[in-house]
Protein backbone atom coordinates (compact mmCIF):
# COMPACT_ATOMS: atom_id res chain seq x y z
CA UNK A 1 0.00 0.00 0.00
CA UNK A 2 1.26 3.50 -0.94
CA UNK A 3 0.88 6.68 1.83
CA UNK A 4 -2.27 7.71 -0.16
CA UNK A 5 -3.52 4.24 0.23
CA UNK A 6 -2.72 3.70 3.84
CA UNK A 7 -3.98 6.69 5.06
CA UNK A 8 -7.41 6.46 3.49
CA UNK A 9 -7.95 3.15 4.74
CA UNK A 10 -7.33 4.52 8.54
CA UNK A 11 -9.42 7.59 7.83
CA UNK A 12 -12.48 5.27 6.83
CA UNK A 13 -11.41 3.04 9.99
CA UNK A 14 -11.39 5.78 12.29
CA UNK A 15 -14.80 7.38 10.69
CA UNK A 16 -16.32 4.03 11.30
CA UNK A 17 -15.19 3.39 14.76
CA UNK A 18 -16.41 7.02 15.91
CA UNK A 19 -19.67 6.56 14.12
CA UNK A 20 -20.49 10.24 14.41
CA UNK A 21 -17.65 12.14 13.17
CA UNK A 22 -18.36 14.20 9.57
CA UNK A 23 -15.85 12.98 6.96
CA UNK A 24 -14.74 16.79 6.54
CA UNK A 25 -14.29 17.00 9.79
CA UNK A 26 -10.95 14.40 9.81
CA UNK A 27 -7.70 15.90 8.68
CA UNK A 28 -4.74 14.36 8.61
CA UNK A 29 -3.85 16.57 11.42
CA UNK A 30 -7.04 16.16 13.47
CA UNK A 31 -5.50 15.13 17.20
CA UNK A 32 -7.73 11.85 16.97
CA UNK A 33 -6.88 11.05 20.57
CA UNK A 34 -7.27 14.37 22.00
CA UNK A 35 -10.72 14.65 20.85
CA UNK A 36 -11.84 11.66 22.00
CA UNK A 37 -12.59 10.84 18.48
CA UNK A 38 -10.69 7.38 19.22
CA UNK A 39 -10.99 6.12 22.76
CA UNK A 40 -8.61 4.59 24.88
CA UNK A 41 -10.41 1.10 25.21
CA UNK A 42 -10.64 1.70 20.92
CA UNK A 43 -6.79 1.48 21.04
CA UNK A 44 -5.91 -2.19 21.05
CA UNK A 45 -8.73 -1.95 17.56
CA UNK A 46 -6.19 0.51 15.84
CA UNK A 47 -2.88 -1.40 16.58
CA UNK A 48 -4.82 -4.32 15.03
CA UNK A 49 -5.69 -2.59 12.50
CA UNK A 50 -2.83 -1.38 12.08
CA UNK A 51 -1.02 -4.56 12.44
CA UNK A 52 -3.46 -5.68 9.12
CA UNK A 53 -2.16 -2.92 7.29
CA UNK A 54 1.92 -3.00 8.14
CA UNK A 55 0.87 -6.65 7.63
CA UNK A 56 3.25 -7.40 10.64
CA UNK A 57 2.92 -6.96 14.46
CA UNK A 58 4.00 -3.89 16.06
CA UNK A 59 6.05 -3.95 19.23
CA UNK A 60 3.95 -2.16 21.84
CA UNK A 61 5.51 -2.66 25.10
CA UNK A 62 7.14 1.47 25.19
CA UNK A 63 4.16 2.92 22.73
CA UNK A 64 2.52 6.49 23.76
CA UNK A 65 -0.71 7.73 23.36
CA UNK A 66 1.20 10.29 21.39
CA UNK A 67 2.34 7.92 18.31
CA UNK A 68 -1.61 7.90 17.50
CA UNK A 69 -2.08 11.72 17.78
CA UNK A 70 -3.11 12.06 14.00
CA UNK A 71 -3.58 10.38 10.89
CA UNK A 72 -0.43 11.75 9.69
CA UNK A 73 1.39 11.00 13.09
CA UNK A 74 0.35 7.51 12.91
CA UNK A 75 1.30 7.47 9.46
CA UNK A 76 4.77 8.49 9.81
CA UNK A 77 5.33 5.92 13.00
CA UNK A 78 3.83 2.79 11.69
CA UNK A 79 4.30 2.85 7.99
CA UNK A 80 7.23 5.60 6.59
CA UNK A 81 9.98 3.51 6.38
CA UNK A 82 8.68 0.90 7.94
CA UNK A 83 11.70 -2.11 7.30
CA UNK A 84 9.28 -5.19 7.85
CA UNK A 85 6.01 -3.85 6.80
CA UNK A 86 4.71 -4.42 3.52
CA UNK A 87 3.37 -0.69 2.60
CA UNK B 1 -14.89 -7.67 55.94
CA UNK B 2 -12.76 -9.37 58.59
CA UNK B 3 -14.41 -12.84 57.74
CA UNK B 4 -12.65 -12.30 53.98
CA UNK B 5 -9.56 -11.50 55.70
CA UNK B 6 -9.98 -15.14 57.52
CA UNK B 7 -10.10 -17.18 54.84
CA UNK B 8 -7.60 -15.52 52.65
CA UNK B 9 -5.42 -16.52 55.86
CA UNK B 10 -7.03 -19.61 55.77
CA UNK B 11 -6.04 -20.08 52.11
CA UNK B 12 -3.15 -18.76 52.04
CA UNK B 13 -0.98 -20.07 49.55
CA UNK B 14 3.12 -20.46 48.54
CA UNK B 15 3.12 -20.03 44.53
CA UNK B 16 6.52 -21.71 44.73
CA UNK B 17 4.78 -24.94 45.57
CA UNK B 18 3.35 -25.74 42.76
CA UNK B 19 4.61 -28.50 40.67
CA UNK B 20 5.36 -27.87 37.26
CA UNK B 21 6.08 -30.87 34.44
CA UNK B 22 9.10 -30.34 32.62
CA UNK B 23 7.24 -30.41 29.37
CA UNK B 24 3.17 -30.31 28.32
CA UNK B 25 2.40 -32.70 25.76
CA UNK B 26 0.30 -30.37 22.80
CA UNK B 27 -1.82 -33.23 22.05
CA UNK B 28 -3.62 -33.07 25.35
CA UNK B 29 -6.40 -30.32 26.23
CA UNK B 30 -4.82 -27.21 27.95
CA UNK B 31 -8.17 -24.90 27.68
CA UNK B 32 -11.67 -26.61 27.68
CA UNK B 33 -13.08 -26.89 23.85
CA UNK B 34 -16.37 -25.17 24.66
CA UNK B 35 -14.18 -21.65 25.67
CA UNK B 36 -11.84 -21.87 23.00
CA UNK B 37 -12.46 -18.10 21.52
CA UNK B 38 -13.59 -19.85 17.30
CA UNK B 39 -14.95 -22.68 19.14
CA UNK B 40 -18.35 -23.89 16.90
CA UNK B 41 -16.86 -21.85 13.79
CA UNK B 42 -16.41 -23.28 10.48
CA UNK B 43 -12.29 -22.79 11.19
CA UNK B 44 -12.59 -24.72 13.92
CA UNK B 45 -14.78 -27.67 12.58
CA UNK B 46 -12.52 -27.88 9.67
CA UNK B 47 -9.34 -28.44 11.89
CA UNK B 48 -7.73 -31.93 12.87
CA UNK B 49 -8.37 -33.36 16.56
CA UNK B 50 -4.37 -32.48 17.32
CA UNK B 51 -4.73 -29.16 16.01
CA UNK B 52 -7.68 -28.51 18.32
CA UNK B 53 -5.48 -29.78 20.83
CA UNK B 54 -2.85 -27.09 19.99
CA UNK B 55 -4.93 -24.52 19.47
CA UNK B 56 -5.87 -25.03 23.12
CA UNK B 57 -2.41 -24.67 24.43
CA UNK B 58 -1.96 -21.28 22.81
CA UNK B 59 -5.50 -20.30 24.03
CA UNK B 60 -4.31 -20.99 27.23
CA UNK B 61 -1.30 -18.52 27.14
CA UNK B 62 -3.53 -16.29 25.93
CA UNK B 63 -5.72 -16.60 28.41
CA UNK B 64 -2.93 -16.38 31.50
CA UNK B 65 -1.58 -14.09 29.30
CA UNK B 66 -4.36 -11.31 29.19
CA UNK B 67 -4.91 -12.03 33.08
CA UNK B 68 -1.22 -10.77 33.39
CA UNK B 69 -2.17 -7.78 31.59
CA UNK B 70 -5.54 -7.01 33.86
CA UNK B 71 -4.00 -7.68 36.90
CA UNK B 72 -0.82 -5.53 36.64
CA UNK B 73 -2.88 -2.51 36.71
CA UNK B 74 -5.30 -3.94 39.14
CA UNK B 75 -2.10 -4.63 41.53
CA UNK B 76 -1.09 -0.91 41.04
CA UNK B 77 -4.48 0.28 41.81
CA UNK B 78 -4.43 -1.71 44.52
CA UNK B 79 -1.27 -0.34 46.27
CA UNK B 80 -2.24 3.22 45.56
CA UNK B 81 -5.11 2.62 47.31
CA UNK B 82 -3.51 1.08 50.59
CA UNK B 83 -4.08 3.52 53.50
CA UNK B 84 -5.30 6.34 51.40
CA UNK B 85 -7.28 8.16 53.61
CA UNK B 86 -10.70 6.81 52.61
CA UNK B 87 -9.66 2.94 52.92
CA UNK B 88 -7.60 2.78 55.78
CA UNK B 89 -10.36 0.28 56.88
CA UNK B 90 -10.58 -1.76 53.67
CA UNK B 91 -6.29 -1.92 53.68
CA UNK B 92 -6.34 -5.05 55.53
CA UNK B 93 -8.36 -6.71 52.87
CA UNK B 94 -6.41 -5.13 50.37
CA UNK B 95 -3.25 -6.08 51.79
CA UNK B 96 -4.60 -9.95 50.61
CA UNK B 97 -5.61 -8.81 47.54
CA UNK B 98 -2.39 -7.57 46.56
CA UNK B 99 -0.65 -10.65 47.47
CA UNK B 100 -3.02 -12.82 45.71
CA UNK B 101 -3.36 -11.21 42.61
CA UNK B 102 0.72 -11.10 42.38
CA UNK B 103 0.86 -14.80 43.15
CA UNK B 104 -1.26 -15.23 40.06
CA UNK B 105 0.75 -13.61 37.87
CA UNK B 106 3.55 -15.87 38.80
CA UNK B 107 1.26 -18.71 37.88
CA UNK B 108 0.21 -17.73 34.90
CA UNK B 109 3.38 -16.47 33.87
CA UNK B 110 5.22 -19.71 35.07
CA UNK B 111 3.21 -21.52 32.54
CA UNK B 112 3.83 -19.14 29.52
CA UNK B 113 7.29 -18.63 30.03
CA UNK B 114 7.61 -22.15 30.48
CA UNK B 115 5.89 -24.13 28.04
CA UNK B 116 5.27 -21.30 25.35
CA UNK B 117 8.39 -19.68 25.96
CA UNK B 118 6.17 -15.84 25.77
CA UNK B 119 3.67 -13.91 27.09
CA UNK B 120 1.79 -12.43 24.51
CA UNK B 121 2.05 -8.62 24.37
CA UNK B 122 -0.60 -5.93 26.06
CA UNK B 123 -2.40 -4.08 23.18
CA UNK B 124 -4.17 -1.83 25.64
CA UNK B 125 -3.36 2.10 26.57
CA UNK B 126 -4.61 4.13 29.09
CA UNK B 127 -5.03 7.53 28.35
CA UNK B 128 -4.95 10.24 31.58
CA UNK B 129 -8.04 11.70 31.94
CA UNK B 130 -9.62 14.17 34.75
CA UNK B 131 -12.59 12.73 36.83
CA UNK B 132 -15.30 13.85 38.94
CA UNK B 133 -15.83 13.01 42.41
CA UNK B 134 -15.55 9.32 43.06
CA UNK B 135 -15.65 8.48 39.70
CA UNK B 136 -12.14 7.09 39.67
CA UNK B 137 -12.31 4.95 42.58
CA UNK B 138 -16.08 3.32 41.10
CA UNK B 139 -14.86 2.92 37.46
CA UNK B 140 -11.57 1.40 38.58
CA UNK B 141 -13.29 -0.58 40.80
CA UNK B 142 -16.24 -2.43 38.75
CA UNK B 143 -13.79 -2.12 36.00
CA UNK B 144 -12.10 -4.99 37.96
CA UNK B 145 -15.03 -6.51 38.80
CA UNK B 146 -16.16 -7.08 35.32
CA UNK B 147 -12.95 -8.26 34.17
CA UNK B 148 -12.83 -10.88 37.33
CA UNK B 149 -16.53 -11.65 36.74
CA UNK B 150 -15.75 -12.75 33.52
CA UNK B 151 -12.51 -14.34 33.64
CA UNK B 152 -14.26 -16.58 37.10
CA UNK B 153 -16.45 -18.42 34.56
CA UNK B 154 -13.60 -19.47 32.93
CA UNK B 155 -11.76 -20.55 35.86
CA UNK B 156 -14.28 -22.60 37.34
CA UNK B 157 -15.57 -24.95 34.17
CA UNK B 158 -11.95 -25.28 33.34
CA UNK B 159 -11.28 -26.66 37.28
CA UNK B 160 -13.70 -29.36 36.64
CA UNK B 161 -12.98 -30.42 33.16
CA UNK B 162 -11.38 -33.49 33.59
CA UNK B 163 -10.01 -33.55 30.11
CA UNK B 164 -7.29 -30.80 30.85
CA UNK B 165 -3.60 -31.73 31.81
CA UNK B 166 -3.75 -30.91 35.83
CA UNK B 167 -1.47 -28.06 35.43
CA UNK B 168 -4.06 -26.11 33.76
CA UNK B 169 -6.48 -27.51 35.61
CA UNK B 170 -4.65 -26.49 39.10
CA UNK B 171 -3.95 -23.08 37.78
CA UNK B 172 -7.86 -22.37 37.00
CA UNK B 173 -8.40 -23.73 40.38
CA UNK B 174 -6.27 -21.90 42.38
CA UNK B 175 -7.06 -18.57 40.81
CA UNK B 176 -10.79 -19.42 41.14
CA UNK B 177 -10.43 -19.68 44.94
CA UNK B 178 -9.10 -16.61 45.49
CA UNK B 179 -11.21 -14.90 43.19
CA UNK B 180 -14.39 -15.70 44.65
CA UNK B 181 -13.39 -13.81 47.50
CA UNK B 182 -12.39 -10.74 45.40
CA UNK B 183 -15.44 -10.81 43.91
CA UNK B 184 -17.80 -10.84 46.92
CA UNK B 185 -15.06 -8.11 47.67
CA UNK B 186 -15.69 -6.16 44.43
CA UNK B 187 -19.82 -6.25 44.32
CA UNK B 188 -20.00 -4.82 47.89
CA UNK B 189 -17.41 -2.16 47.68
CA UNK B 190 -19.05 -1.30 43.93
CA UNK B 191 -22.69 -1.26 45.25
CA UNK B 192 -21.44 1.06 47.69
CA UNK B 193 -19.53 3.83 45.82
CA UNK B 194 -22.21 3.69 43.11
CA UNK B 195 -24.64 4.50 45.62
CA UNK B 196 -22.40 6.96 47.22
CA UNK B 197 -22.21 9.02 43.76
CA UNK B 198 -25.00 8.46 41.19
CA UNK B 199 -27.11 11.52 43.03
CA UNK B 200 -23.93 13.69 42.88
CA UNK B 201 -23.07 12.67 39.26
CA UNK B 202 -24.64 14.92 36.82
CA UNK B 203 -26.88 13.50 34.18
CA UNK B 204 -24.41 13.25 31.46
CA UNK B 205 -21.31 12.00 33.64
CA UNK B 206 -23.91 8.88 34.51
CA UNK B 207 -24.41 8.40 31.08
CA UNK B 208 -20.94 8.98 29.54
CA UNK B 209 -20.15 6.12 32.71
CA UNK B 210 -22.65 3.72 31.28
CA UNK B 211 -21.68 4.26 27.70
CA UNK B 212 -18.08 3.47 29.17
CA UNK B 213 -19.00 0.27 30.98
CA UNK B 214 -20.76 -1.11 27.74
CA UNK B 215 -17.61 -0.29 25.53
CA UNK B 216 -14.82 -1.78 28.52
CA UNK B 217 -17.25 -5.18 28.51
CA UNK B 218 -16.72 -5.41 24.90
CA UNK B 219 -12.94 -3.86 24.61
CA UNK B 220 -12.35 -7.15 27.53
CA UNK B 221 -14.01 -9.95 25.50
CA UNK B 222 -12.08 -8.68 22.05
CA UNK B 223 -8.80 -9.87 24.49
CA UNK B 224 -9.96 -13.15 24.06
CA UNK B 225 -9.24 -13.04 19.85
CA UNK B 226 -6.12 -12.66 19.55
CA UNK B 227 -4.67 -12.74 16.14
CA UNK B 228 -1.15 -13.64 17.49
CA UNK B 229 -2.92 -17.35 18.67
CA UNK B 230 -4.32 -17.81 15.31
CA UNK B 231 -0.63 -17.33 13.65
CA UNK B 232 0.48 -19.51 16.12
CA UNK B 233 -1.61 -22.46 14.70
CA UNK B 234 -0.25 -21.20 11.20
CA UNK B 235 -4.17 -19.87 10.40
CA UNK B 236 -3.75 -17.39 7.27
CA UNK B 237 -5.31 -14.17 6.78
CA UNK B 238 -5.62 -14.06 11.09
CA UNK B 239 -6.08 -10.46 10.94
CA UNK B 240 -9.02 -10.69 9.08
CA UNK B 241 -10.65 -13.85 9.97
CA UNK B 242 -10.07 -12.60 13.82
CA UNK B 243 -12.88 -9.85 12.86
CA UNK B 244 -14.79 -12.16 11.48
CA UNK B 245 -14.54 -14.89 14.68
CA UNK B 246 -15.48 -11.62 16.90
CA UNK B 247 -18.74 -11.23 14.76
CA UNK B 248 -19.90 -14.55 14.10
CA UNK B 249 -23.13 -15.39 15.76
CA UNK B 250 -21.90 -18.66 17.51
CA UNK B 251 -18.53 -16.55 19.53
CA UNK B 252 -20.99 -13.86 20.12
CA UNK B 253 -23.70 -16.04 22.03
CA UNK B 254 -20.84 -17.66 23.89
CA UNK B 255 -20.31 -14.06 25.15
CA UNK B 256 -23.27 -13.28 26.06
CA UNK B 257 -23.83 -16.45 28.07
CA UNK B 258 -20.57 -16.12 29.88
CA UNK B 259 -21.00 -12.26 30.53
CA UNK B 260 -24.52 -13.33 32.10
CA UNK B 261 -24.70 -12.93 35.93
CA UNK B 262 -21.86 -9.64 35.34
CA UNK B 263 -24.81 -8.08 33.16
CA UNK B 264 -27.26 -9.23 35.69
CA UNK B 265 -25.44 -7.63 38.41
CA UNK B 266 -24.90 -4.21 36.98
CA UNK B 267 -28.59 -3.97 35.50
CA UNK B 268 -29.71 -5.46 38.78
CA UNK B 269 -28.09 -2.40 40.64
CA UNK B 270 -28.94 0.04 37.74
CA UNK B 271 -25.25 0.97 36.79
CA UNK B 272 -26.18 -0.34 33.58
CA UNK B 273 -29.89 0.90 32.43
CA UNK B 274 -30.17 -1.66 29.09
CA UNK B 275 -28.01 -4.58 27.84
CA UNK B 276 -24.87 -3.83 26.63
CA UNK B 277 -24.61 -4.91 22.94
CA UNK B 278 -21.62 -7.41 22.64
Amino acid sequence: MNEQEVKLSLRKWIIEKNGKIQSEDLKPDTPIIEQRIISSLQIMDLILFLEKLRGNAIDVENLKPGVFRTIDIIYSNFFKGNPNGKN
Amino acid sequence: MEKLCEASRRDYANPYDLKWPETLDQNQWCFSPELISIYGTDVYDKLSEADKKRLSFYEAVNFFSLNIHGEKPLSEGLAHRLYSKRNISLSPYLHHFLDEENKHMIYFASFCLRYAFKIYPDKKMSIPQEYVAGEEDFLFFVKVLIFEEIVDIFNIRMSRDERLVPIAREINRLHHRDESRHLVFGREIVVSLFKEYKDQWSKETLQKIRIYLAQYLLATWKEYFNPEVYKDLNISDAYDLTDRFFDSPVCRTRRIEISANCISFLLKNGILEKEPSL
